[in-house]
C-alpha cells in the first residue's frame, strides 16, 4: 500500500510537473485566424503582408492567414460557413455586408469593440453605411466616391467648344454637342447594372427619393420619369456607347477614353492609374478638377469594410486584426499606394491630402482624399436586393431599347418591388 | 459485310468463380466510391433539396432543410424570367446538328493523310482549351459595333456603314452571337471524337468498298455513317447536354442580355444560389432538376432516334 502511495504520489508530481511546464508553453501557442481580401492581391501584396507583420508584432498571440478571393468570394464565403471552416475577417463592400447581415451570416461589430471607440474611429455616415437593423456590421475601410472628380481630355474639350460641367445638368445639356463636333463620346453613364441598380444613384444625387415615408419603392413620379426619359433620349440618339448596356461604365469610360474617344471621365482617381499604363501621353495632358454634381449637390460613394463571420471561432483576435486594418494610420498608408478615401475621421486633417501638384492622380487624391465623410451609397439597399435589382435593371434596359416607355419600366419596377420587398 | 454483335444480343451466361466476382469488384470499387461521392450523392441530395426550402437565413442558422413540396417547382412555374430562360435553353439546342454535321464533316476531311493535317487537327482543337475570359476579349474584338464582323461584312457591302451595331447588344443577334462561341468552341472537341471512331474503322473494309467500286460518297454513307453511329450518339448526347448546359459564354459576353434574350437556365440557376447572399439552394436544386429532366427526356430522344433509324440497334 505504501508502495502504492509512493508510485501515485511521483505520479502526481510528475503530472504536475508536466503541466506547469508545458502550460506556459500552450498559453503562447498563438490562435490563427483566416483573413480574406477581395480583389487586392497581387497588386497590393506588399501592403497587406507588411500591415499583417506589423499586428502580429503588436499581437504576438495571433497568427494570420491571409488569402485574397476575386470572382467567387462570396460562394466561397458560403461554402465556408457550410463547412465550418469560415474565415474571421472578411473583406466585403456595404451592399454584401447589408446582405450578409440580413441573412443572418455576421455578428455585429460593436458588441466586440465598444460603440464609442467605432464613433471616435470613424466618419458618422461611413460607419451608418454598415450599419443593418441599428447595429453596426462592419468596419469601414477604404472608400471611392461616384462623382469623385472629373477628370477631362482638354483637346476634345476645346475641338468641342465646351468648358468642364459644373453640374450634372451642364454635363447632360454637353453631351450631344461634344458627340457632334468630336465623335468622341461626351461621357459614359453607369446605365445598366443588375449587381447594384446604379441609375438609382442618379435620382439619388438629384435629391429624389427611392422610397416614400412607409419604406415603399417611390421611385416612379415624374421628377423621376423625367431624368430617365433624358438618359433614354440620348441614348437612343447615340450619345452613349451601346456597349454601356452591356459593360461596366467604368471599365467601358477607361478603355474609350485611353483611345480617344471618351472626353469626360467622372469617378475616382482610380481610372487616372489605367490610363497612365495604357496611355501616359494623355495620362499627362488629362485635367483633373471637381466633379459636377447632381440637384441635391452632395457625393455619393461606396465603401469596403472588414467583417466578422457569425461562424468565426475567434471573434475576439478577428475584432482585434480588423480595427487595425482599418485604423486611421493603417488606412492612410494605403492611401499612399492607391488613390483610395480612408473612412476614418482623422484623415481629414492628414497632411498627405493637403499637398498641391500637377500630376494628374497627386491632384485628384488632394481633391477628394479627405472626403470620406461624403462616402454615402445615397439609398439603403432594400432586401431581397438581388431580384430587386435585376428587375430593376431589366426595366431600366426595357426603356433604353425602347420597349417600354421610361415611365412604364420605373412604374412596373416600382410594382414589383412593393410586392417583393423584404422589409 | 461483316457486323459486330448487337450489344442487346442474348449471350450464353459465362461462369465466374466468388474469387474472380471479388476481383471485379475490387477493381470496380475505387471508381464506384469515387462516383457515389462526387456524382450519386450530390445528385441525390440535389434532387432533395428541389423539395425544400434551404439558403439564405436558414442556412446561415445551421437549420436543417425544410420539405416543401412542390412549392420551388411552382414558384419557377409563376416566374417569367425563369420560364425565358427554360425556352432559351431549350433553342440552344439548336446547335447541336449544326455542331455534329459540322464536326463529323471536318473529321472525314482531317482523316486523310495528307502534309500537313496533323497541324489542322491541332489547330481546331485550340479553342477548345482556349480560356473563357480570353475567347470574350477576342469575340468582343469580333462582335463590337467597331469590330471585325461589321467592318468585313461592310466591305463585303452587306451592311451600309451606317448600320453598324453590336451584335451582343441586339435582341435580335444577341443570342445567335453567343451560340456561335458555342459552336466554336465546341466543334473541335467533337471533331477529335469523330476522328478517333473514324479511326477505328478497319481500313479493310474501305478497300473491299472501292474495289467493288463504290463512290466515296456511296462508301460515306454505307461504311462510315453506320459504323459512326455509337460516335455519333455519344456526341449527339453530350452535345444535347451541353447546349441544355450553357453558362461560361452567356455570363461572360452578355450577362443573359439584352432583355433577357440570352438568359439561359443554367444562368438561372447560378444565379440563384451562387449570387448574392439571397441564394436559395432549394430554388436553385428545383431548376436544376428541371433541366436535369429535359435533358433526360432529350437523352431518351436521341436514343430512340438512333435505335430506331438503326433498326433495332445502336
Amino acid at each position: 500500500m505504501k508502495q502504492f502511495r509512493k508510485t501515485a504520489l511521483l505520479a502526481l508530481t510528475l503530472g504536475l510537473g508536466l503541466t506547469a511546464v508545458s502550460a506556459p508553453a500552450a498559453a503562447q501557442a498563438p490562435t490563427e485566424i483566416t483573413f480574406w481580401t477581395w480583389y487586392l492581391s497581387p497588386k497590393f501584396d506588399p501592403y497587406i503582408k507588411q500591415t499583417i507583420a506589423a499586428f502580429e508584432k503588436a499581437n504576438p498571440t495571433i497568427k494570420v492567414k491571409w488569402f485574397d478571393k476575386q470572382d467567387s468570394m462570396v460562394q466561397d464565403f458560403i461554402a465556408s460557413v457550410n463547412l465550418g471552416s469560415a474565415p474571421d475577417v472578411v473583406n466585403l463592400n456595404i451592399d454584401e455586408t447589408g446582405k450578409a447581415a440580413q441573412n443572418g451570416f455576421l455578428r455585429n461589430v460593436d458588441a466586440l469593440t465598444p460603440l464609442a471607440t467605432l464613433k471616435s474611429t470613424f466618419y458618422p455616415q461611413t460607419l451608418a453605411n454598415f450599419t443593418v437593423g441599428g447595429k453596426v456590421y462592419g468596419y469601414p475601410w477604404y472608400g471611392s466616391l461616384n462623382e469623385g472628380v472629373l477628370l477631362y481630355n482638354p483637346e476634345l474639350m476645346t475641338k468641342a467648344g465646351v468648358k468642364a460641367p459644373k453640374n450634372m445638368t451642364e454635363l447632360l445639356n454637353m453631351v450631344k454637342t461634344v458627340k457632334d463636333k468630336t465623335g468622341a463620346y461626351a461621357w459614359v453613364p453607369a446605365l445598366k447594372d443588375p449587381g447594384g441598380a446604379s441609375f438609382l444613384g442618379y435620382f439619388s444625387s438629384d435629391g429624389l427619393p427611392i422610397y416614400d415615408a412607409k419604406g415603399n419603392a417611390a421611385f416612379n413620379s415624374p421628377a423621376h420619369v423625367a431624368i430617365l426619359q433624358k438618359y433614354v433620349d440620348l441614348f437612343k440618339g447615340g450619345y452613349f456607347p451601346e456597349d454601356a448596356l452591356r459593360k461596366e461604365a467604368f471599365q467601358l469610360a477607361t478603355e474609350l477614353y485611353a483611345q480617344n474617344r471618351v472626353a469626360m471621365i467622372v469617378g475616382g482617381p482610380q481610372a487616372l492609374n489605367r490610363i497612365k499604363d495604357t496611355n501616359p501621353g494623355l495620362y499627362a495632358k488629362t485635367v483633373v478638377t471637381t466633379a459636377p454634381l447632381g440637384k441635391a449637390n452632395t457625393q455619393t460613394g461606396t465603401s469596403m469594410g472588414m467583417v466578422i463571420p457569425q461562424a468565426s471561432k475567434h471573434p475576439a483576435e478577428a475584432a482585434k486584426l480588423a480595427a487595425f486594418f482599418t485604423n486611421n494610420a493603417n488606412q492612410i498608408a494605403f492611401a499612399k499606394i492607391v488613390p483610395i478615401i480612408p473612412t476614418t475621421a482623422a484623415a481629414q486633417n492628414d497632411p498627405f491630402f493637403k499637398v498641391s501638384s500637377n500630376d494628374p492622380i497627386a491632384k485628384a487624391t488632394a481633391l477628394v482624399g479627405a472626403s470620406g465623410r461624403f462616402i454615402n451609397p445615397g439609398f439603403k439597399a432594400p432586401g431581397n436586393s438581388d431580384d430587386l435589382y435585376k428587375n430593376f435593371s431589366d426595366n431600366i434596359e426595357a426603356a433604353l431599347l425602347g420597349k417600354k416607355t421610361p415611365k412604364a419600366a420605373l412604374d412596373d419596377s416600382v410594382k414589383f418591388w412593393n410586392a417583393n420587398m423584404k422589409k | 459485310m461483316a457486323r459486330s454483335q448487337p450489344f442487346n444480343a442474348r449471350q450464353p451466361r459465362a461462369r465466374y468463380s466468388l474469387r474472380d466476382t471479388l476481383l471485379s469488384y475490387g477493381f470496380l470499387a475505387p471508381a464506384l466510391i469515387l462516383l457515389t461521392l462526387f456524382t450519386f450523392y450530390p445528385l441525390a441530395y440535389g434532387s432533395y433539396l428541389g423539395f425544400t426550402e434551404y439558403g439564405g437565413a436558414r442556412f446561415a442558422q445551421g437549420l436543417a432543410p425544410k420539405w416543401i413540396g412542390l412549392e420551388n417547382f411552382r414558384t419557377l412555374a409563376a416566374d417569367p424570367l425563369f420560364l425565358t430562360a427554360l425556352g432559351n435553353s431549350v433553342k440552344y439546342l439548336v446547335i447541336v446538328p449544326v455542331l455534329q454535321l459540322a464536326s463529323l464533316s471536318v473529321a472525314v476531311l482531317v482523316n486523310k493523310n495528307l502534309p500537313g493535317m496533323a497541324f489542322f487537327r491541332a489547330a481546331y482543337y485550340i479553342p477548345v482549351v482556349t480560356s473563357i475570359s480570353l475567347a470574350a476579349v477576342m469575340w468582343d474584338w469580333v462582335y463590337n459595333k467597331e469590330g471585325t464582323l461589321n467592318w468585313a461584312l461592310g466591305v463585303l457591302h452587306l451592311i451600309p456603314e451606317g448600320s453598324f451595331f453590336g451584335w451582343l447588344n441586339n435582341e435580335q443577334t444577341a443570342f445567335w452571337a453567343v451560340m456561335l462561341v458555342t459552336f466554336w468552341r465546341g466543334f473541335g472537341y467533337y471533331m477529335v471524337l469523330y476522328l478517333a471512331g473514324l479511326q477505328s474503322i478497319p481500313a479493310e473494309l474501305e478497300e473491299a468498298a472501292v474495289l467493288d467500286g463504290a463512290n466515296s460518297w456511296k462508301r460515306f454513307w454505307s461504311i462510315t455513317v453506320p459504323l459512326m453511329k455509337p460516335t455519333i450518339l455519344l456526341c449527339s448526347l453530350l452535345s444535347t447536354i451541353a447546349a441544355l448546359r450553357v453558362l461560361e459564354e452567356v455570363l461572360v459576353l452578355t450577362n443573359g442580355g439584352p432583355l433577357n434574350s440570352t438568359y439561359t437556365a443554367l444562368m438561372y440557376v447560378y444565379s440563384k444560389a451562387f449570387q448574392g447572399f439571397n441564394f436559395d439552394y432549394g430554388l436553385a436544386s428545383a431548376a436544376g432538376l428541371v433541366v436535369a429532366v429535359v435533358a433526360l427526356l432529350l437523352s431518351v430522344v436521341n436514343f430512340r432516334l438512333f435505335h430506331e433509324s438503326d433498326g433495332g440497334e445502336a
